[in-house]
């Protein structure tokens, strides 16, 4: 019997403060990643000064903006520029109470969740909290009391608004097969298929995917925050720890992207042909190993993306969800519910 | 966005080969009155040869990246069109006003610098959007490189550089000459007065004139495109600030 | 290419993938930075770097204070003065000034030289910390190497 001691004040401390960390970890991750891969792509070598092969570069980078001025407008609505930053980060953050990291395991009789929260509907959960950041984006161009911010911030809360809806319409499918909202559930399902749902639900992974890069305001779907176009978007005025801030969630936020991702359409923590017996062998590679390594995956496929193409301008960005991809989610679910119930 | 660095590096594989003719990467002075400063010897010729056969790779490279990219077409194609009479009207020259099906080329049209000798084909556009321009920029290059290697192929022995007097005394009179630079039309002209000294001497640079037709090109188009048709045309401050 | 291959690639992304494709050959590719200083590109011969006074195989020096290189400079980076001596066949220069802050590096008094006195080196690392290391006199002309970085604030070289 484990002392009360441990499973009920050690380990839940020491989750909650892996959910603060672990996305921290992935952002200083995600920071070395991005530059040397885009670097990479370019046929240059990105940093590599700065410790063994630059990974100290994302410590270098946050001591340096920790030191800068912090600067405030004069005419800029004071507490409404302080609390978006901190709006932003937290939602992003309390979003990854929900998110499982592997299948729970047994220490003698106890049972060690690899999760906060579970909750009955935890991806609607995880949904709204993501969305909440929103509001620090809308706050910061307003509190800003500049024109380009401003501007940067409305494009932005367009974009996002416009992207939930294909975001909501294919992650309604994988509902549907999986019969729960609950993510823990999802992944089970998708064992007891022994399919990952990425390969039932192919059209739904694509729009998914497409919705995700534009939720998080990356790369081609970035016109709210590209430099050439807007000076810097929403987050123009912010400088020293609050423009770290805004920074840091941005990585947090395409972290929380990519396992919504893994979860919902690649098998969470299973391994490959979960149900193949050939296969099996897989699975002696702990869960969180294969969950980790699929969140890899589409980390590098978001720098990939961003490398190769250019910036879609604003109104393409718009035409396309409201032409092309929310009618293709919709269709796609009818076809879905039809396919089910014929065979 | 690793197209631009695509070309960059390209670029600098030439720009090596001025370094190592001249010793400047971009200020080469290698066209002068009486001909060139100095001959080639055959491993730069050779070093040429190398380099060109580098370039196709890299072109085909940035081809394959946006010719046929959708997100690259949405946002050039049917962007700052003008029309051939209007380009001809503000007095565009070079690859914008060829992209909207105007053939009018110095090379080919008052030919200079033993042109005329040289086998290309001048690319046309038809709907004088920055697509057009980008693909005949591209088709460009690649013609530029056939006019290289023949070049090369037929480079002459003799003498690189006719005796010119170290100061030059011409007699009065005055003249106006258009070359074909990759901006457009550059053109010079010059008064002399009998003395060593010019009297007057003024340049006519393609890219303020090219400039210009901003204005037009951008009405009716979004503020996010002012950037994509400026960099259409292709304009070096330098030459509009003098 | 007929509409009904243009439908296919554009809903199976062909050209999207065909973009990735080219980014990933780029990435496994061998990278074109050099990781100065650790190495330093030899420049190449002609390389214009800093304006040095040269001596014949002899050892004598070569400027016989023409002033043809201060007559072609369009910058004023020259201020000589020369004299002959007793005897002596051509003229030795007493002042020879060069200003390195002017230079423009365009080598018109390289090319009337008519000893070939005046040449370009290929050094390039001519960075100072005082604006007042940037004038050079006549015997400073004559560095090279390590006496000339030294010369030119020996603090900040690596």
């Amino acid at each position: 019997m484990m002392s009360p001691w441990l499973a009920d004040g050690l380990i839940p401390l020491a989750k909650i403060l892996a959910v603060i960390l672990y996305p921290m970890l992935m952002v200083i991750v995600m920071i070395w990643l991005e530059r040397r891969v885009v670097a990479w792509i370019q046929g240059r070598v990105g940093p590599n000064r700065v410790g063994y092969q630059g990974i100290l570069q994302p410590f270098a980078d946050a001591v340096k903006l920790f030191f800068k001025e912090d600067i405030v407008q004069r005419r800029a609505d004071r507490f409404l520029f302080n609390i978006s930053p901190v709006l932003v980060m937290f939602s992003t953050l309390l979003a990854f109470c929900f998110l499982p990291l592997g299948e729970s395991f047994r220490i003698g009789d106890y049972t060690l969740n690899l999760w906060v929260a579970r909750s009955p509907v935890g991806l609607l959960l995880v949904l709204g909290l993501s969305s909440i950041s929103v509001f620090g984006v809308i706050f910061g161009g307003w509190a800003s009391n500049s024109k380009y911010p401003l501007l940067g911030a409305l494009r932005s809360v367009v974009q996002v608004l416009s992207y939930e809806i294909p975001v909501g319409l294919t992650v309604l499918t994988v509902v549907f097969l999986a019969r729960s909202m609950d993510l823990v559930r999802i992944v089970e399902r998708q064992q007891e298929s022994g399919v990952w749902y990425g390969f039932l639900l192919p059209v739904s992974f694509l729009v998914f995917w497409i919705s995700a890069i534009a939720e998080t305001n990356r790369a081609p779907f970035d016109l709210p925050e590209a430099e050439s176009e807007l000076v810097a978007g929403y987050h123009t005025e912010y400088s020293g720890m609050k423009f770290a801030f805004f920074y840091m969630a941005e990585y947090a936020h395409m972290v929380l992207a990519s396992s919504l991702v893994v979860i919902l359409f690649f098998g969470g923590w299973l391994p490959p042909f979960p149900g193949l017996k050939a296969f099996a062998f897989l699975g002696a590679i702990p869960g969180f190993i294969w969950y980790l390594v699929k969140i890899m995956f589409f980390l590098y496929l978001y720098v990939w993306i961003r490398a190769t193409f250019p910036r879609y301008r604003f109104d393409s960005l718009i035409r396309l969800v409201w032409k092309w991809l929310i009618p293709l989610s919709l269709v796609n679910f009818l076809v879905v519910v039809g396919l089910r119930y014929l065979l | 966005m690793s197209v631009l660095l695509y070309g960059f590096e390209a670029r600098e594989r030439i720009l090596d080969l001025f370094e190592e003719y001249v010793g400047a990467r971009l200020t080469v002075h290698g066209i002068r009155i009486g001909g060139v400063p100095r001959d080639f010897d055959p491993e730069f010729v050779q070093r040429i040869g190398k380099t060109l056969d580098g370039l196709p790779r890299t072109l085909r490279d940035i081809e394959l990246l946006l010719n046929e990219n959708r997100i690259w077409k949405e946002r050039t194609q049917g962007v700052g069109v003008i029309t051939a009479a209007e380009a001809v009207d503000f007095g565009l020259t070079g690859p914008p006003l060829r992209a909207t099906g105007v053939h009018w080329d110095i090379r080919k049209d008052v030919p200079y610098s033993s042109y005329e000798d040289f086998d290309f084909d001048v690319p046309l556009g038809s709907a004088g959007d920055v697509y057009d321009r980008y693909l005949v920029r591209m088709e460009e290059m690649r013609q530029s490189l056939g006019i290289v290697r023949q070049a090369l192929d037929r480079l002459p022995d003799g003498e690189c550089s006719a005796k010119v007097p170290r100061i030059l005394r011409i007699p009065p009179a005055e003249v106006f000459h258009t070359i074909e630079a990759p901006k457009g039309e550059l053109g010079f002209y010059i008064r002399s007065n009998g003395t060593d000294k010019p009297e007057r001497v003024k340049m006519k640079s393609p890219s303020f004139i090219n400039l210009m037709s901003l204005a037009h090109m951008s009405r009716g188009n979004l503020f996010s495109d002012v950037i994509g048709i400026l960099g259409s045309l292709d304009i070096v401050l330098g030459e509009i600030d003098k | 290419m007929n509409a009904l291959e243009r439908l296919f690639r554009k809903i199976f992304l062909v050209d999207i993938l065909t973009g990735l494709a080219v980014t990933l050959r780029y990435y496994f590719s061998k990278k074109v930075t050099v990781p100065y200083p650790e190495k330093v590109l030899p420049p190449p011969e002609r390389f214009r770097g800093i304006l040095r006074l040269c001596r014949n195989d002899q050892g004598e020096p070569l400027c016989i204070a023409c002033k043809a290189c201060q007559r072609a400079c369009g910058q004023g980076c020259f201020d000589i003065e020369g004299k002959r001596e007793e005897g002596a066949k051509a003229m030795k220069p007493v002042k020879f000034d060069w200003r390195l802050d002017r230079c423009s590096f365009c080598g018109l008094c390289v090319e009337v030289c008519p000893t070939a006195a005046i040449r370009f080196s290929r050094e390039f690392r001519l960075s100072t910390l005082d604006r007042r290391e940037l004038a050079f006199s006549h015997e400073e002309m004559y560095l090279e190497g390590e006496s000339l970085q030294n010369r030119l604030c020996g603090a900040c070289r690596p």
